[in-house]
């Protein structure tokens, strides 16, 4: 590669022209072959079970939950 | 190493790539022909043909001297200068270079009448891009305006022009389609995909069961991001799932970020990933996030968008965990009326604001009574509270049944 000196923070200010942060990288070629294995990988299926929809629960026994609990209880004649 | 090579090591050299090359051509062998060409994969042959090059320096009168390499000439000459670019650090040349043998790799690409080139033709469409954003940062240091990024894309058009047709050609157009999308993300054109994804998406000739995987992970990866953008999160909901499902497992960077989008739709239609799952692909930055909306905790969250508010903004998610902000009022108001309900059930139904504002109040959240008001009118707009506000009593009446709905996988109403 070419060496020219340039000042450190012009070029990175011009660098910020470029980015996506999030480019998505170039599958190999090979991984092509048998993609149906891709399919049936395990671990896929793990990043599928690695969510929750019932933790809008009524549990309020958390410390967060007891912590506020204790606040509204401050001058507990007002409420 | 090029101040030892001979003269005659260096003809040998070019004299046998111009040999492989047209064998790959007349016995259309594609993959033969995507390894000639894939110049970004650094690959020792063809750095030591480059060095041939720059010692024979005379590569045109070979390959015009033998007819079945002139025919190919329009490709190879500038693609050897573009390899005697790249060699000595000049990408400006180097993709001017290929740019000309990608064009006169497309003519020949069109008269092919299978696929049997469809990888090299890949091979290209992806070289082209990688030199031009190479090309654009030499421009943009030497202070003159990147612009071959941008030419880049106006040849991917022609490529995908070409492979949009009724033949077998057709299942290549996706890859293109997705280089054209990094692109575009690239340059912050985004709204240039639309058209290419309504040809992919509306066309006839295209059916996208038919693509390969590897295309559609991408494809729904870029698309969904758009869709994450214009905050339709059912759509993005659908398309980063499919992704995620399909995506190859050892690709872990991309599984991640599928995910730096995916959770932000999540979490807007009320679905929390697991601490493991953030754990493991190293996404910290949504973990106060998620803990937030678990508490109804607004100092947590407003603490998480403050502390990454610099990569959420670059992400371009900011605005859509900002909005997760009413989820956690509702959260929070809902345990205030659990709390209530186990000192008093005859009267939890109704929460007096003044409640509400101390509790704010000590999340460091200074609202005086009239600004909760609206508040929590808008929560009851949005269906987030189920009740009505006594204006005059500064209570909010909840109903009976099921005051705090879940959004059950929809996002709040707009």
């Amino acid at each position: 590669m070419a060496t020219e000196n340039k000042p450190a923070a012009a070029e990175d200010a011009k660098i910020d022209l470029f980015e996506d942060d999030d480019e998505f990288e170039e599958f190999e070629i090979d991984q092509d072959i048998g993609c149906s294995e891709w399919d049936d990988n395990e671990e896929g299926k793990e990043a599928m079970q690695q969510w929750e929809d019932d933790w809008d629960d009524d549990d309020v026994s958390d410390d967060f939950s007891l912590q506020l609990r204790r606040e509204l209880e401050l001058n507990s004649e007002k409420s | 190493m090029a101040l030892h090579l001979s003269m005659g090591e260096a003809h040998r050299r070019i004299a046998e790539y111009l040999a492989r090359f047209s064998d790959a051509v007349s016995s259309q062998d594609g993959s033969a022909l995507k390894s000639l060409i894939f110049v970004s994969s650094n690959s020792f042959y063809l750095l030591a043909l480059a060095d041939a090059l720059n010692v024979f320096q005379d590569s045109s009168r070979l390959v015009n001297q033998t007819d079945k390499y002139s025919q190919l000439g329009e490709i190879l000459i500038p693609y050897f200068r573009c390899l005697q670019s790249i060699r000595i650090g000049r990408f400006v040349d180097a993709y001017v270079a290929f740019e000309k043998a990608a064009n006169a790799f497309l003519q020949e690409f069109r008269n092919w009448e299978t696929g049997w080139a469809m990888e090299a033709m890949h091979t290209v469409a992806l070289e082209i891009r990688v030199l031009a954003e190479r090309a654009d940062r030499e421009l943009a240091s030497s202070g003159k305006n990147p612009e071959k990024l941008q030419g880049a894309g106006s040849f991917l058009m022609k490529v995908f022009g070409a492979l949009a047709g009724k033949g077998p050609k057709r299942v290549g157009a996706l890859y293109v389609t997705c280089q054209l999308f990094k692109i575009y993300f690239k340059l912050g054109t985004v709204h240039l995909c639309r058209s290419v994804i309504r040809s992919i998406e509306t066309a006839r000739i295209f059916d996208f069961e038919e693509f390969p995987t590897r295309d559609k992970v991408t494809y729904m990866y870029y698309t969904g991001r758009l869709e994450v953008f214009n905050e339709n999160f059912l759509a993005a909901d659908q398309k980063l799932m499919y992704a995620l499902m399909h995506c190859n497992p050892r690709s872990k960077d991309n599984i991640r970020m599928i995910l730096k989008y995916l959770i932000p739709v999540k979490l807007s239609i009320g679905i929390l990933p697991k601490m493991e799952l953030l754990e493991k692909y190293n996404l910290p930055e949504y973990m106060d996030v998620v803990n937030a909306l678990k508490r109804g905790d607004l100092r947590l969250l407003r603490g998480a968008l403050r502390d990454y508010e610099d990569r959420f903004l670059r992400s371009g998610v900011y605005l859509v965990l900002e909005k997760l902000e009413l989820q956690v009022y509702q959260r929070l108001v809902k345990k205030i009326y659990i709390i209530q309900k186990q000192k008093d059930p005859s009267k939890a139904h109704q929460v007096k604001l003044e409640v509400i504002v101390k509790a704010l109040k000590w999340l460091e959240m200074d609202m005086d009574v009239d600004e909760v008001e609206c508040i929590m009118a808008i929560l009851i707009y949005k269906n987030l509270i189920k009740g009505y506000f006594a204006h005059k009593s500064k209570v909010v009446v909840l109903s009976k049944q099921d005051p705090f709905p879940r959004l059950n996988g929809k996002p709040v109403n707009s």
